[in-house]
């Protein structure tokens, strides 16, 4: 909302300057967000809250002023004034029917016909202030309904009544397929959700939104019907946007129009139309007014205390009250009848008395204090357990993304079927069709773009909801990597590589598992071959629980996503499953008090033989003096015959009793040797 | 040569000596790359088959043995550890370290906020992002249709079923659904995600992250949420920092409060930051409306309370000079690696 420093000083007394007018609006609650000084006057813009109607007016804006600076709004009684002295002049000829066909779309429907205008440019004052708040000269009577629209925030429409047919205007729903053009020359075809302004044979105006083009004052208009009304907002609303548009009037309708300002303004408007334009008003008629029911809230002041925990004289309240034209009645010490006046229809409890109250009081007069707050018993939930996976993982060296929920659909293409994915049912962009089933789309985008930014290597992950068609939501954890990066270790090993792979998933995997107390043997984690060659599946519970997938990209996803010469690494895990399984407390188990002693094996084996049945066989024939089998080596090239795999493992042999001798270790570990020979063809190197 | 004998010998030559200069030479005699050991162990292939295993244990043996003695006698001489002749290495290459993960800056600043609030008592909850028309819009006092809703445009989903499903434009929902389940005394906050189909630009985003925190009790006053928000607002910008708090309008409070701090980057001159005000707007607040506690079915005139709700985004961006808000999504290496 647009307003001048003088056209507000033709309501309201002021000898605070712009800028000091500018604060204080502020601090009462209507944040001016602009303040520009224009030839000799000044530009204010304010956020109108939807709560304030009464704020797109000036006179609403003079009230508030009144109240804050303790001044008498002036100006506005002399229109209310001419409203009981509201008789036309001559008695005419004309006649005009109007009918409401619902009072409840319709609460009230004021008609003048005004004759004998004469149509031209406005007068510079008028036209000048219009344009300072950004509003477009049309001609002196469409600038004076403007003028009273920005001035009591009443919307008034003016017809040319010798377009009107059959002397009558109809406040009506539209009938289906019935159409209208409006000011903005769009035809419109209209539904019975609308309601419009209609003559005898058809409608003249959206009510309340926009008039029609054919019956709008032209410089050809010699009379004129100058409507001002009350429709009922949400109807407004509806209508407004069942068409695709928006007007100062429908602004102001869909928030609220103050039904006792109806006819003071359309009498400012009679005044203007006499003077400017040299018309006279020959009839006025209007529909019946709805019964008013004074409304009144209980206020008991001694809540200021309670409620604000601010000590405000009772005295101070009621000048407070007074002064935003609200009246009261004392019904005892301290409690108070407030009467609302009727621009203020979002005063309904004694709740948004104290906000007035708090308001004009001045909020940073109420101390800061603080309460006591009750303790509760922590328990460990969801948030807590991610807030310890997210530890663990940066802990690992791995980054934290953020993407977005909402994907493309066709991202999904070989991560996900896409029928069993979210919809949004009204996306701005395709950017936003889906939400996301699976986090894996977004972390190879988030990949791919690293990658044309050269990042050489990249590990990161995101833990984030993913959403199913039953309106279910679960954290998941994804987990990608991507390229290589070369480790400095000093000048001692220079020359050390760490090229991204699948074992790095496995890696991060293990580790968090482990810290998380997953542990062997019920709920230790598996990693199964999944259903293509570059899938693996994530399982627990004894391998009955498929928890996540391992995944290596497919070239197609690579080409689509531009990425050359990498390879991208994915892991997604269910959270929903992994969290309920952790285990806060978990047995740890003291040092070993004696020294272990290590053997190295050096293995040529076939290549199909995995590490898994390798270490499962050491642990099967080392037995309880085993404590740990560990990879130390791995090669493959022209010292191994072909189709095998060289292999180094440490196996540690530790007892908790005693030191163990040298030939009782390798009376066993002669007897790992023998089974790893005898039973996976493994040849000792 | 006889192991049993190089055993001893070892033993009294590690006892003998004196200095860390010592030690090394006797290192060097041992296991340098001419030493008995590396000898021992390059005679081990002229030896019959049978007798190379027995032997290398021995020898391997040995060797841990020897190294065993001479770390003993190192910290017996005082020392940590005996470093090369040539003295230390070039302090001024780069350190051996492995590279750090991060959090995310928007993880990093929840994080944040949510320990102040916890130190101060409030319990952390999280509600889903997929929600009823009902926990985002009536329940909270916001009529289906009405302007007030024009601040909330919202994703809605395609679904069979009859309730309309969107997703949270507000972490106020969260009030809602804590209410219905417990009775006060209620201290929480929400941090979550929230969605508005808004056009993606500098400032603005379809996804991005609040915190909503409430406080409800049978005696909790607006002179507490003035408390207790400038305890938080002091923790995250510091002491120095000027609070006002400006009337506005949420329909799910009464009085409603915009809170503004002074201009971290001006400190309240005007710049472009600020938009030559000096304020910048942090949060908004309010006492909860009545209507709310109807809507979870606490009786009338019990409770009273506070709630606020503060955008991460902006809260971050301020902390750290960002202007682009896509920065946080983008998932730039180099960017997140900063914090």
């Amino acid at each position: 909302m647009k307003f001048t420093y003088n056209w507000l000083k033709d309501f309201v007394e002021t000898k605070l300057t712009a800028g000091q007018l500018a604060g204080k609006l502020t601090m009462a609650g209507l944040e001016v967000t602009s303040l520009e000084e224009k030839g000799k006057d000044f530009v204010f813009e304010i956020e109108v809250t939807s709560n304030r109607p009464d704020w797109l007016s000036v006179i609403g804006i003079a009230r508030e002023v009144a109240a804050i600076t303790g001044k008498k709004i002036k100006g506005a009684t002399r229109a209310v004034n001419r409203q009981s002295a509201g008789k036309c002049k001559k008695p005419c000829e004309d006649t005009l029917a109007i009918q409401v066909e619902n009072k409840k779309d319709c609460p009230l429907y004021t008609a003048k016909v005004i004759r004998n205008v004469e149509v031209g440019p406005s007068p510079d004052w008028l036209r000048e202030r219009l344009e300072l708040v950004g509003c477009r000269s049309v001609n002196n009577v469409v600038d004076i309904t403007n003028y009273i629209l920005f001035t009591f925030g009443e919307p008034l429409h003016a017809f040319d009544l010798d377009i009107l047919k059959g002397d009558m205007i109809c406040v009506r729903r539209a009938r289906s397929k019935e159409k209208i053009t409006t000011i903005d020359g769009e035809p419109k075809e209209l539904n019975e959700n609308i309601l419009v302004i209609a003559d005898r044979d058809n409608p003249v105006a959206v009510a309340g939104v926009m008039g029609g083009r054919n019956s709008e004052v032209t410089e050809k208009t010699k009379n004129v019907l100058l409507e001002a009304a009350v429709f009922e907002p949400v109807l407004i609303r509806r209508g407004r946007r069942a068409l695709g548009l928006q007007s100062e009037s429908s602004y102001r309708f869909e928030r609220g129009v103050d039904l006792e300002m109806v006819e003071p303004a359309s009498w400012e408007a009679e005044r203007l139309l006499q003077d400017i334009c040299g018309g006279s008003c020959v009839l006025a008629k209007a529909s019946t007014r709805p019964k008013k029911k004074p409304r009144t809230v209980a206020l008991d002041t001694s809540d200021t205390k309670k409620f604000l925990g601010a000590d405000i004289a009772v005295s101070k309240i009621k000048s407070i009250l007074s002064g935003l034209g609200f009246s009261w009645k004392a019904k005892s010490a301290k409690r108070l009848s407030v009467g609302i006046p009727s621009h203020r229809p979002d005063v309904a409890v004694a709740v948004d008395l104290l906000e007035e109250i708090a308001r004009i009081y001045g909020y940073e007069k109420i101390p800061n204090t603080l309460p006591a707050v009750k303790p509760r018993v922590p328990e460990f939930q969801e948030r807590d357990a991610i807030r310890l996976i997210k530890n663990i993982l940066v802990g690992l060296g791995l980054q934290e993304v953020i993407t977005y929920s909402l994907i493309e659909r066709g991202r999904l293409k070989g991560f996900f079927p896409e029928q069993e994915a979210v919809a949004i049912a009204n996306p701005l962009s395709s950017e936003q069709e889906m939400l996301r089933p699976t986090l894996m789309p977004s972390l190879s985008a988030a990949v791919a773009y690293n990658l044309q930014q050269k990042a050489p290597y990249i590990s990161i992950f995101e833990i984030a909801k993913v959403y199913q068609v039953n309106g279910k939501e679960t954290y998941h954890l994804g987990i990608a990597f991507c390229g290589t990066r070369s480790l400095w270790f000093g000048p001692q090993s220079p020359h050390a590589n760490d090229q991204a792979g699948i074992l790095h998933l496995r890696g991060v995997l293990d580790v968090l598992f482990q810290r998380l107390g997953l542990l062997a043997p019920a709920e230790a984690c598996h990693f199964a071959q999944g259903q293509g060659l570059d899938e693996y599946s994530v399982q627990v519970q004894k391998k009955t629980m498929t928890v996540g997938m391992l995944k290596r990209l497919p070239g197609e996803i690579l080409d689509r996503l531009d990425i050359k010469h990498r390879e991208v690494f994915l892991a997604e895990v269910d959270l929903g499953k992994i969290i309920p399984r952790i285990q806060k407390i978990r047995p740890i188990r003291p040092p070993a008090r004696y020294p272990g002693i290590t053997r190295d094996i050096s293995l040529s084996l076939p290549q199909g033989i995995t590490f898994e049945k390798i270490s499962q066989e050491i642990s099967n024939n080392g037995k309880e003096l085993l404590q740990e089998v560990k990879m130390s080596d791995y090669y493959t090239g022209k010292h191994i015959s072909a189709g095998h795999k060289g292999l180094t493992v440490s196996c540690l042999y530790c007892s908790a009793e005693r030191t163990l001798t040298d030939a009782e270790v390798n009376t066993i570990h002669a007897q790992v040797i023998k089974a790893l020979q005898e039973k996976l063809g493994a040849t000792i190197r | 040569m006889d192991i049993e004998a190089l055993n001893k010998d070892v033993e009294s030559a590690i006892r003998q000596v004196n200095s860390l200069q010592e030690l090394d030479e006797l290192r060097q005699k041992y296991l340098g790359r001419k030493g008995i050991i590396a000898e021992l162990t390059g005679s081990i292939p002229g030896l019959p088959k049978e007798q190379r295993g027995a032997f290398g244990q021995q020898v391997n043996a040995l060797k841990q043995k020897i190294n065993a003695l001479i770390i003993g006698k190192q910290q017996s001489l005082g020392q940590a550890a005996v470093g090369p002749a040539e003295g230390l290495q070039d302090i001024t290459m780069p350190g051996v370290a492995c590279e750090p993960g991060k959090l995310h800056p928007i993880t990093q600043v929840i994080q944040e906020i949510c320990t102040i609030f916890m130190n101060m008592g409030f319990a952390v909850f999280e509600g889903p992002e997929i929600e009823t028309e009902y926990n985002n819009f009536t329940g909270l006092n916001i009529p289906l249709e009405h302007p007030s809703r024009d601040v909330f445009d919202t994703f809605y989903l395609e679904s069979q079923s009859k309730d309309r499903l969107l997703l949270r434009s507000h972490t106020s929902p969260a009030q809602v659904r804590v209410m219905k389940s417990s009775k006060p005394p209620l201290a929480v906050v929400v941090p979550g995600k929230v969605y508005r189909p808004d056009a993606v630009d500098a400032s603005h985003s379809f996804m991005f992250h609040q915190i909503e925190g409430f406080m409800v009790d049978e005696e909790i006053k607006f002179s507490d949420l003035k408390g207790v928000l400038e305890v938080f607002a002091k923790a995250v910008f510091g002491k120095d920092i000027k609070m006002r708090f400006r009337p506005h309008f949420f329909p799910f409070t009464e009085p409603s409060a915009e809170i503004d701090i002074s201009c971290i980057i001006c400190g309240g001159k005007g710049c472009s930051v600020c938009g030559r005000k000096g304020w910048l707007e942090i949060l908004g607040s309010g006492m909860i409306h009545p209507n709310v506690f109807k809507q979870v079915g606490y009786p009338a005139g019990k409770y009273t309370g506070f709630a606020f709700g503060l955008g991460i985004e902006r809260i971050a961006m301020l902390k750290y000079g960002i202007n682009d808000i896509r920065l946080f999504f983008e998932n730039d290496l180099r960017f997140l690696k900063q914090f």
